[in-house]
């Protein structure tokens, strides 16, 4: 019985011999791939993998007593850790744990620095965690590896609020309108090789084929009511990218606004242009990033042979990072409106001089805009006080309608700031957005500027004070108030019909 | 022809010999342009680094010193912190990213999405002491202990085993890499307690802690020195080995990761920091060096 116990107890151990052995054999020679494949850093490999043929006649050679044992505890040290890990944490920890004690013992035995044990170690387990992350992304389909999907939904409760002069009797009426809101966009992108891009976006709102107004183009809000009617869906972007080289991108189609504007003075940031633009960037250096962007927008087309209403755009920036954190962006655009004067345009707010002051009424002049702007960022401006505030922005923009045709009321612009945390991306993040803006009845189309400034009209003064709150990752609460009112000089009217806007909304992005 | 030679039959030869001379001594010395044109390094090239405020001195002091000693070498650094560095890396717009962790698997995924082999480089360790008035009899603490500290909930030494004393708390400034890596590893996203003192050095919060008796605060392994006294944490002192074998628990690898394994000026500049001299820099700036 003694002699069984014994057979039994010495092929077990025979057992756990030959497994250490090979154990120690598959480690070394994983490891010996690495340094294979590791580029060679001041000749460091070299002499990691003339160190691990060493480890590796370690094995191999004649061994003394006192090797023999310390073979043996490695080979254990070795074992037990291989199998725990693989147990306790699966493949990829279990190679992260032979990462560990491996570097462990050739630290012990002078072979590596602690330095270069951490060094091999850490970007060994980085080398891992990337092919496991390779791994995953390519074994989704081609086509999800090129497609991106994202999407918000917005719901508000907006509140209007304006006050008019009942004409002849002096009294004034009051118009307070409730309305609880939903937006939903989807977009989608999909790489069609290296070079093309396609996008596709749908989103909420008024679709063409009802009675053009300003709401069209510029609002992708849908009111609730209606006797619980479906709401359509539009096509809020479809267009295709090419970029040849990686300085330039050539976009055709309906698209998002190429042109860079530090507030919303003159386009809703609902509108998506259509036609085509060329984006151009250049990095002068370090500090300083040119861009140019010039393009045709499509205003309108009609069925008859005369000419439809274009507008060429022209927009040239520079980007200068004075210090890391201080940068400031300026941008001189040029707008030429073709074709627009005796039209009346789809999607007009009628403030425009026109031939009937109304909104069927024709252009009496052309629409030529110069427009500098201007936006200063400095992160942590008041640091040296002790005041932690991480983000602050000034900006400035300034409209001039230069067509010959127009004398007066052709100018507008913004002043504003924005201060608090730069982007909203988690609880307790907030920012305060503040801004005055003016634009006079001539100074761009009326088609184009934010639809919840005083109605989306030319000729007003407002102010705009906004405020966001992060409630967790993708998720924030917005305040919006607007309060505009009609400029009386621009319409020889004695009324300037004040109007406030209040909007809350929770906006999630997915 | 050499001015003042003579046309008789040995000066003809003589000349003709001078000739082939200058030839030959201009052959020579056109081939030394060429040898020494070869092994003059040439930087005609220009990286751009972006990423981590924490890796932001030693890149920037790296790329001077670099530049100095390679004037063709044109090399940009920027911070904007390590998210930013990464994106810059996936979008092709930066050739290093500098990082005060690790990549996200996301990152990665999207990295390859992008045709962008994201490779670590592991340039140098950030050890951070924490350092106590030396007549503060305090030699130990968990790292429990050290979070409660500065989070507000122990306000006193004799709560963790000192003298009846209020404890005085010096915080670095939250725009620093040592703020952010000790938010990380230590206050694990809680925020310092309101009336800690804020200074904006590592140096200066040494001072701070060596003229007063009650306070506490955290450095760079580099900037501890006798006036002040590291505490041990979790039983485990700070040390250059203790931090480089993981042992001590306040630290991290600071990286620079390249699409690919580093070629050109990118890998000309990693091989610099890594080296010898380099590293001597990576020291100077307070982080711990992995040579």
């Amino acid at each position: 019985m003694k002699k069984v116990f014994k057979k039994i107890i010495n092929s077990i151990k025979n057992f756990f011999n030959r497994m250490a052995d090979q154990e120690a054999e598959r480690i070394i020679d994983y490891y010996s791939q690495i340094f294979e494949t590791k580029s060679d850093e001041g000749g460091v490999n070299e002499r990691i993998k003339t160190n691990a043929c060493r480890i590796s006649k370690f094995y191999s050679i004649p061994l003394e007593k006192e090797e023999r044992k310390m073979k043996k505890l490695v080979l254990a040290i070795l074992l037990v850790g291989f199998i725990s890990f693989s147990f306790a944490t699966g493949p990829r920890l279990s190679c992260a744990g032979e990462v560990d004690i491996l570097l462990q013992k050739l630290v012990e035995k002078g072979i590596l620095t602690p330095g270069e044990a951490q060094q091999i170690g850490t970007e060994t387990k980085e080398q891992v965690k990337k092919e496991i992350a390779k791994g995953t992304y390519s074994s989704l389909p081609s086509w999800v590896q090129n497609t991106k999907l994202k999407g918000d939904f917005r719901l508000r409760y907006q509140l209007d609020h304006a006050k008019t002069l009942a004409s002849g009797s002096g009294t004034t009426t009051t118009n307070n309108r409730n309305q609880a809101r939903i937006r939903l966009r989807l977009g989608l992108e999909s790489k069609v090789n290296d070079k093309i891009l396609v996008g596709v976006g749908l989103a909420t709102g008024k679709d063409d084929a009802s009675t053009i107004d300003k709401d069209q183009a510029r609002s992708t809000n849908q009111s609730l009511g209606n006797g619980f009617s479906k709401h359509p869906v539009t096509l809020d972007y479809a267009f295709v990218q090419y970029s040849p080289v990686s300085w330039a991108t050539i976009i055709g189609g309906k698209f998002k606004n190429p042109l860079w504007e530090p507030g919303d003075l003159i386009w809703d940031t609902d509108i998506n242009p259509e036609g085509a633009a060329v984006k151009l960037t250049k990095k002068l250096n370090s500090k300083i990033d040119l861009f140019l962007t010039p393009g045709i927008f499509i205003i309108d087309e009609y069925s008859d042979e005369g000419e439809d209403p274009i507008m060429g755009i022209m927009q040239a920036g520079i980007t200068s990072q004075f210090t890391d954190t201080v940068s400031l962006k300026t941008a001189v655009s040029y707008y030429d409106a073709a074709n627009v004067k005796d039209l009346t345009l789809d999607g007009t707010t009628g403030t425009n001089s026109n031939t009937t002051s109304s909104t069927s009424g024709k252009l009496l002049y052309g629409y030529q805009n110069i427009i500098p702007a201007v936006e200063l960022t400095i992160k942590e401006p008041f640091k040296k006080l002790g005041l932690s505030l991480p983000y602050l922005a000034l900006f400035g923009e300034f409209v001039d309608n230069v067509s010959s045709s127009v004398k007066q009321d052709n100018t507008g612009y913004m002043v504003g700031l924005k201060f608090g945390a730069e982007k909203i991306e988690k609880w307790a993040d907030w920012q305060v957005r503040y801004n005055y803006a003016m634009l006079g009845r001539d100074a761009i189309l009326d088609i184009l500027p934010d639809s919840d400034r005083y109605g989306g009209k030319t000729g007003m003064r407002s102010h705009e004070l906004m405020f966001d709150w992060g409630l967790g990752k993708n998720t924030w609460l917005g305040l919006d108030y607007y309060y505009g009112w009609q400029l009386k000089g621009n319409f020889g009217s004695q009324q300037s019909k004040p109007a406030s806007v209040i909007q809350v909304d929770w906006n999630v992005k997915f | 022809m050499t001015p003042g030679a003579n046309w008789n039959c040995t000066g003809v030869v003589s000349v003709h010999k001078e000739d082939k001379e200058m030839k030959v001594l201009s052959k020579a010395l056109i081939l030394a342009v060429v040898i020494l044109g070869l092994e003059i390094p040439c930087y005609a090239e220009k990286i751009v680094v972006e990423g981590s405020t924490t890796v932001l001195p030693i890149a920037q002091k790296a790329a001077e010193v670099f530049m100095n000693s390679n004037p063709g070498a044109d090399i940009s650094v920027r911070g904007g912190g390590s998210g930013v560095g990464i994106a810059s890396l996936i979008d092709k717009n930066c050739n290093i990213a500098d990082a005060s962790r690790a990549m996200k698997d996301t990152e990665y995924e999207k990295a390859a999405g992008n045709g962008v082999d994201a490779k670590a480089n592991v340039i140098a360790m950030d050890g951070i002491c924490v350092i106590v008035n030396p007549s503060n009899n305090i030699r130990a603490m968990t790292k429990k202990q050290i979070k409660d500290i500065f989070t507000g909930k122990i306000s006193n030494w004799k709560d963790v085993g000192g003298s009846d004393e209020k404890i005085v708390v010096i915080s670095r400034d939250s725009s620093s890499g040592t703020f952010e890596a000790f938010g990380e590893l230590v206050l694990k996203g809680e925020k310092v307690r309101p009336d800690a003192l804020l200074q904006a050095s590592n140096q200066a919060v040494a001072s701070t802690v060596s003229r007063t008796p009650g306070a506490i605060g955290y450095v760079g392994l580099g900037y501890v020195s006798s006036s002040v006294k590291a505490v041990d944490v979790d039983g485990v002192k700070a040390s250059k080995e203790t931090v480089l074998t993981g042992t001590y628990s306040i630290g991290r690898p600071l990286f620079m990761y390249t699409n690919g394994v580093p070629k050109g000026l990118a890998k000309q500049f990693i091989d610099y920091i890594l080296s010898p001299e380099g590293q001597k820099l990576v020291e100077e700036e307070g982080f711990v060096g992995l040579r």
